[in-house]
């Protein structure tokens, strides 16, 4: 019987003609559109993650505090809430880097007639603490132990990357959504056109006894090959144009997003495109025609 | 069989109102052959069309083969279907298929076993004098080659229940003749028959029960 079913939407699918080939090339669109903002959102995702990870705060130590003092105070520092890791920066450590930024300059740094420069401890905070409040909160602990002469450092930047990518994702979203409405109705367009060309089979179905699943499984189905045919479409412009675009962009990735190459999706996402385009198709076929008359 | 109480059928709303038919009240036995007559726009098709629950009456209470035809729901409705075979004017053959496929198309949708559907469809056409013509299409057939195809397809799913609706009204004397020769054969063989014409000269052919319908009332109930 199922053999015999799917023979009946296959055989729909070559009677609809150019409307099921508008329908397939609409969801196709539809997928694409999808799949290109969802494949931006995913590598800016990972910019952001990446800028994430290299958020600091920086703890400047008063100048008169005893040796014994600074290691406790690290230690204090270390055990805060919210802190992943500290890396202990001393006056030398600090005028060293100095030095090294100055480059040609360097001999700049010999004429001063002491080091200015205090100790330091760069904090890394973890990741529920990366968000703005979560570092302005940190930075309100650590400014009020004794010791600390400044801090500074923050996440409102990387927060801006990552509303962008938040607002990307619902553009990407709102788009994709009004697309695949269109999709479903012009597959649904296109199987209520079969189901005219059908009325005769329908109404032989329907009068010797054949059950509703029976009547509908066949536009389901030949929605649901509309859908997939569609996906699969989509999957092979996003790649082409995934190839072209990484030709001429990924050089410009660590600049920008401080990315070494660009993502294309994974396997389990292709098969969500995948999935997605088939339920499109599918649930346009059931849209059809409404219900089977009793 | 069949019971029909008190059935009325109204078409229509407020002035509109149309009343199809009224008051309709009979018994059919197993394996009887009824004929039900009246000139066209008596009720004929209506009240073969509630049989089958293609209508629902609008008072009155309709039993077909144990079931109770107008509290059925959608599955219910569809195994009613299964044991009743429908022969109708137009033999409403499937153009795309020859004359093979629409009768094994009965028996695919209903999901049969594929391995009976080639010997089922093939006894069917072997009945009705068809066999040498299954791969004729529709449009390759005689009206009487087409309605005989069409009575294959009604027989082949073994109904109990055979519903012709006007079946010989566009076949000439002999075709027609020849139909009813095979719809007294399929009911010589235990089916029921309820067949419905207006051709008088049938009636007295057939010498069955007849169930008079006119203007929608059942006027005459003898044989």
């Amino acid at each position: 019987m199922l053999a015999f079913l799917i023979g009946e939407a296959f055989r729909d699918l070559r009677r609809v003609g150019r409307v099921g080939v508008s329908a397939v090339l609409l969801i196709a669109l539809s997928l694409t559109a999808l799949g290109g903002f969802w494949l931006l959102s995913i590598n800016l995702g990972r910019a952001v993650t990446q800028w994430r990870d290299r958020i600091r705060i920086v703890v400047y130590l008063k100048d008169e505090l005893p040796s014994g003092r600074v290691d406790e105070l690290q230690r204090q520092i270390e055990s805060t809430r919210g802190v992943q890791r500290v890396r202990y920066v001393s006056k030398a450590d600090a005028l060293q880097a100095l030095r090294h930024s100055l480059g040609g300059q360097a001999e700049v740094v010999e004429q001063l007639p002491r080091n200015p420069l205090p100790a330091s401890v760069e904090v890394t905070p973890d990741a529920d603490t990366a968000t703005p409040e979560g570092t302005r909160a940190l930075v309100s602990r650590l400014a009020a132990l004794p010791g600390v002469d400044e801090v500074q450092g923050g996440a409102q930047w990387v927060e801006g990357l990552a509303q962008f990518q938040r607002m990307f994702r619902l553009i990407g979203l709102s788009v994709g959504a009004v697309l695949a409405l269109a999709a479903i109705l012009t597959v649904t367009t296109a199987t209520t056109l079969v189901l005219h060309l059908r009325r005769d089979e329908m109404e032989i179905m329907r009068l010797v006894g054949a059950s509703d699943a029976v009547i509908r499984f066949p536009r389901i189905f030949q929605g649901m090959t509309q859908g997939l045919l569609a996906a699969i479409l989509a999957l092979a412009v996003l790649e082409a144009i995934y190839g072209l675009a990484v030709l001429r962009l990924e050089p410009l990735l660590p600049l920008t997003l401080g990315l070494q190459r660009a993502t294309f999706l994974s396997v389990p996402q292709m098969l969500g495109l995948l999935g997605t385009g088939t339920l499109l198709g599918g649930l346009g076929g059931a849209l059809a025609g409404g219900r089977a008359r009793p | 069989m069949i019971r029909l109480q008190h059935v009325s059928k109204v078409f229509g709303i407020g002035p509109a109102k149309v009343p199809a038919l009224t008051d309709i009240s009979f018994d059919i036995d197993k394996g009887a052959m009824v004929v039900l007559t009246g000139a066209s726009g008596a009720g004929k098709t209506t009240l073969l069309r509630m049989l089958y629950r293609d209508e629902l009456p609008s008072e009155g209470e309709i039993e077909v083969a144990g079931f109770s035809v107008t509290m059925l729901g959608r599955a219910d409705t569809a195994r009613l279907r299964r044991v009743i075979g429908i022969v109708f004017q137009d033999s409403k053959l499937l153009a795309g298929r020859n004359v093979f496929e629409n009768v094994a198309f009965v028996l695919r949708v209903l999901g049969t076993p594929r391995q009976e559907i080639t010997p089922r469809a093939f006894a069917a056409l072997k009945a009705v004098g068809l066999s040498a013509r299954a791969q004729a299409y529709p449009h390759q057939l005689s009206q009487g080659e087409a309605q005989r195809a069409s009575l294959a397809r009604a027989i082949v799913k073994a109904p109990s229940l055979l519903l012709a609706d006007e079946p010989t009204g566009n076949l000439d004397d002999e075709t027609a003749s020849e139909i009813l020769d095979l719809i007294w054969d399929i009911w010589s063989r235990g089916t029921t028959v309820i067949l419905a014409t207006h051709q008088a000269r049938l009636v007295a052919q057939l010498k069955r029960r007849t169930l008079r319908l006119e203007g929608g009332r059942l006027v005459k109930d003898e044989g």
